[in-house]
């Protein structure tokens, strides 16, 4: 397990120029074929957003979400919440064809496979800071001034590359294994963003049986560990050291997650090219 | 002599789908059974075989991207493939490839600006550098990544049918080049082409795989005539007789049956 975790650790440490040329070059590719480029980088989320937003803040009318007293109204909550899942979502899919979709390279020429999922989240990466850079337009228009307790987000940041790069690890190999594995990820993945506090708060109120327990299981999500993470950031001017133990759970996932990823990884480096 | 290439009874073993039922494995087929020989440096070996006898997959696994089931093999160097369809990126230029290509391949920064130019020399793009490659035609694709390919500086070269593309002048041009690599370099070649003139002109050891096993190995005059005569039997048989000894041969290479599901895939390998 160890070895399996020091050879990918190592093969993308030493590799970084590679993941970043990969990166940047399948995010030309992209925009290449289109009149305005990055201005949909920015456009396609802004309008997930709006949409969000006209539905469960206008025609539902949602109340401002309230925790321990700090009121926040729902249109800056949900920009935050979905700039996170703007990331986690692509990153989770696109992650299980990282090594199918390079099938052309990976059969040409020695590649070190485990690079892969990491690009794709590197990709990803670059799209969430054009979001991020749409939440702190909405933020600011909402009368949100940046404090120092903002810089937490930094810390969440890694914490969701960490647990995107994990997942995309274990997927890319598993749809190598049994192709179908994509298509169930892409159909269960909406019912995720419904069990994350993306655009509800993911609490039930006491009128539902057991909701004490069913509180409990939905914080066991890491996204929402992730997403509370930087709402907390941002509104409640509260930070990891308020919750020890669920950071710890949370570390715990991701690098349970992580070994599997790189167990994985090790066994098929070299059966990838048999399996396609 | 140093040696380059040590491959000691290896086998590689693929599985071949059932004829009736799509999803289940029904046979494992060997593509390369029991192979045996010794390369040493600076050789620099013809590959020869008819369609489906193994010369791919030898050569992928030469070149460490595929990995073999039985055996041991040891390999001396760095390894390159160089093949015709090596992945250009359709949206970038061809200039933008070239960096790509160089990134993939794991050149660094510097690496890569030293290598433009020559790259961009061999290719004569000229113009259509800065074009998107899917306005490229198909022998200039293959102009542009074989340059690339050529430009990199490992210790073996594994050349699979690359050369049977480009026009005349770019093909002398490549071979040319294959040869200054062979005389003044001093590096390991592997090259696998249907082109008898071509490998007796260029190669010193013929290495001739038949239905995976290896049939010979030695000069490539001698190797060349051998196969050469099996190819003119082969084509003067019946169609009959023909297909009775090729189904004899397929025969040979396929092994018992195990059948294998996708969690024992995961827990037990392939």
């Amino acid at each position: 397990m160890i070895k399996s975790i020091r050879y990918v650790l190592k093969e993308n440490f030493s590799n970084l120029f590679r993941i970043y040329s990969i990166a940047k070059y399948e995010l030309l590719a992209d925009m290449r074929d289109s009149k305005f480029g990055i201005f949909w980088n920015f456009a396609s989320p802004a309008i997930q957003v709006f949409t969000y937003w006209l539905i469960f803040g206008v025609a539902w009318s949602r109340k401002p979400i309230e925790v321990n007293g700090i009121v926040v109204s729902y249109l800056p909550w949900l920009v935050v919440g979905y700039a996170i899942w703007w990331f986690i979502q692509p990153c989770i899919q696109k992650g299980c064809s990282a090594i199918f979709s390079k099938t052309n390279v990976i059969t040409k020429m020695k590649f070190p496979v485990s690079v892969l999922p990491a690009t794709i989240v590197c990709k990803e990466l670059f799209n969430h800071g054009c979001m991020l850079i749409i939440a702190f337009v909405t933020l600011f228009l909402c009368g949100y001034t940046p404090g120092l307790n903002w810089l937490w987000i930094l810390y969440y940041l890694f914490c969701a590359f960490a647990f995107a790069e994990s997942v995309s690890l274990i997927l890319s190999v598993l749809t190598m294994l049994w192709r179908d594995v994509k298509k169930l990820v892409t159909s269960l993945i909406r019912m995720f963003m419904y069990f994350s506090p993306v655009i509800w708060e993911c609490s039930f109120n006491s009128s539902v049986p057991f909701y004490e327990v069913l509180n409990y299981i939905m914080k066991l999500n890491p996204v929402y560990y992730i997403i509370q993470g930087y709402r907390e950031a941002i509104f409640y001017g509260r930070s990891v050291l308020d919750h020890p133990m669920y950071t710890l759970y949370f570390w715990l996932v991701v690098l349970v997650l992580f070994a599997i990823g790189c167990g994985l990884m090790y066994k098929f480096k070299k059966k990838f090219i048999d399996l396609i | 002599m140093e040696t380059a290439v040590k491959v000691d009874h290896i086998s590689k073993i693929y599985q071949l789908k059932n004829k009736d039922n799509p999803h289940k494995a029904s046979q494992r087929f060997y593509a390369l059974k029991d192979l045996s020989f010794t390369i040493e440096k600076g050789d620099v070996v013809g590959i020869l075989g008819t369609n489906g006898s193994g010369k791919s997959t030898l050569s992928l696994i030469l070149a460490g991207i595929s990995d073999i089931d039985q055996g041991s093999l040891e390999i001396h160097g760095e390894q390159s493939l160089i093949a015709i369809n090596t992945g250009l990126n359709m949206q970038l230029t061809g200039e933008e490839n070239i960096k790509v290509k160089g990134a993939l391949l794991g050149l660094k920064k510097k690496e890569i600006q030293r290598i433009t130019q020559s790259v961009i020399d061999f290719a004569e793009l000229d113009d259509f550098l800065y074009q998107p490659v899917k306005k490229y035609s198909s022998g200039m694709k293959s102009r542009l990544g074989f340059s690339i390919s050529l430009a990199l500086d490992p210790d073996i070269f594994i050349v699979d049918e690359a050369l049977s593309v480009g026009d005349k002048g770019f093909a002398k041009k490549c071979m040319d080049r294959m040869m200054e690599l062979r005389d003044n370099e001093g590096k390991t070649i592997f090259f696998v082409s249907h082109s008898m003139s071509q490998v007796r002109k260029f190669c010193k050891t013929g290495l001739w795989i038949e239905g995976g096993q290896l049939q010979e190995i030695g000069d490539i005059k001698t190797v060349c005539d051998h196969y050469e005569a099996y190819v003119n039997q082969l084509n003067e048989m019946d169609p009959k007789e023909k297909k009775k000894y090729l189904n004899q041969k397929f025969k040979k290479r396929v092994l018992p049956q195990t059948k294998k599901g996708f969690f024992s895939k995961l827990t037990g390998g392939l």
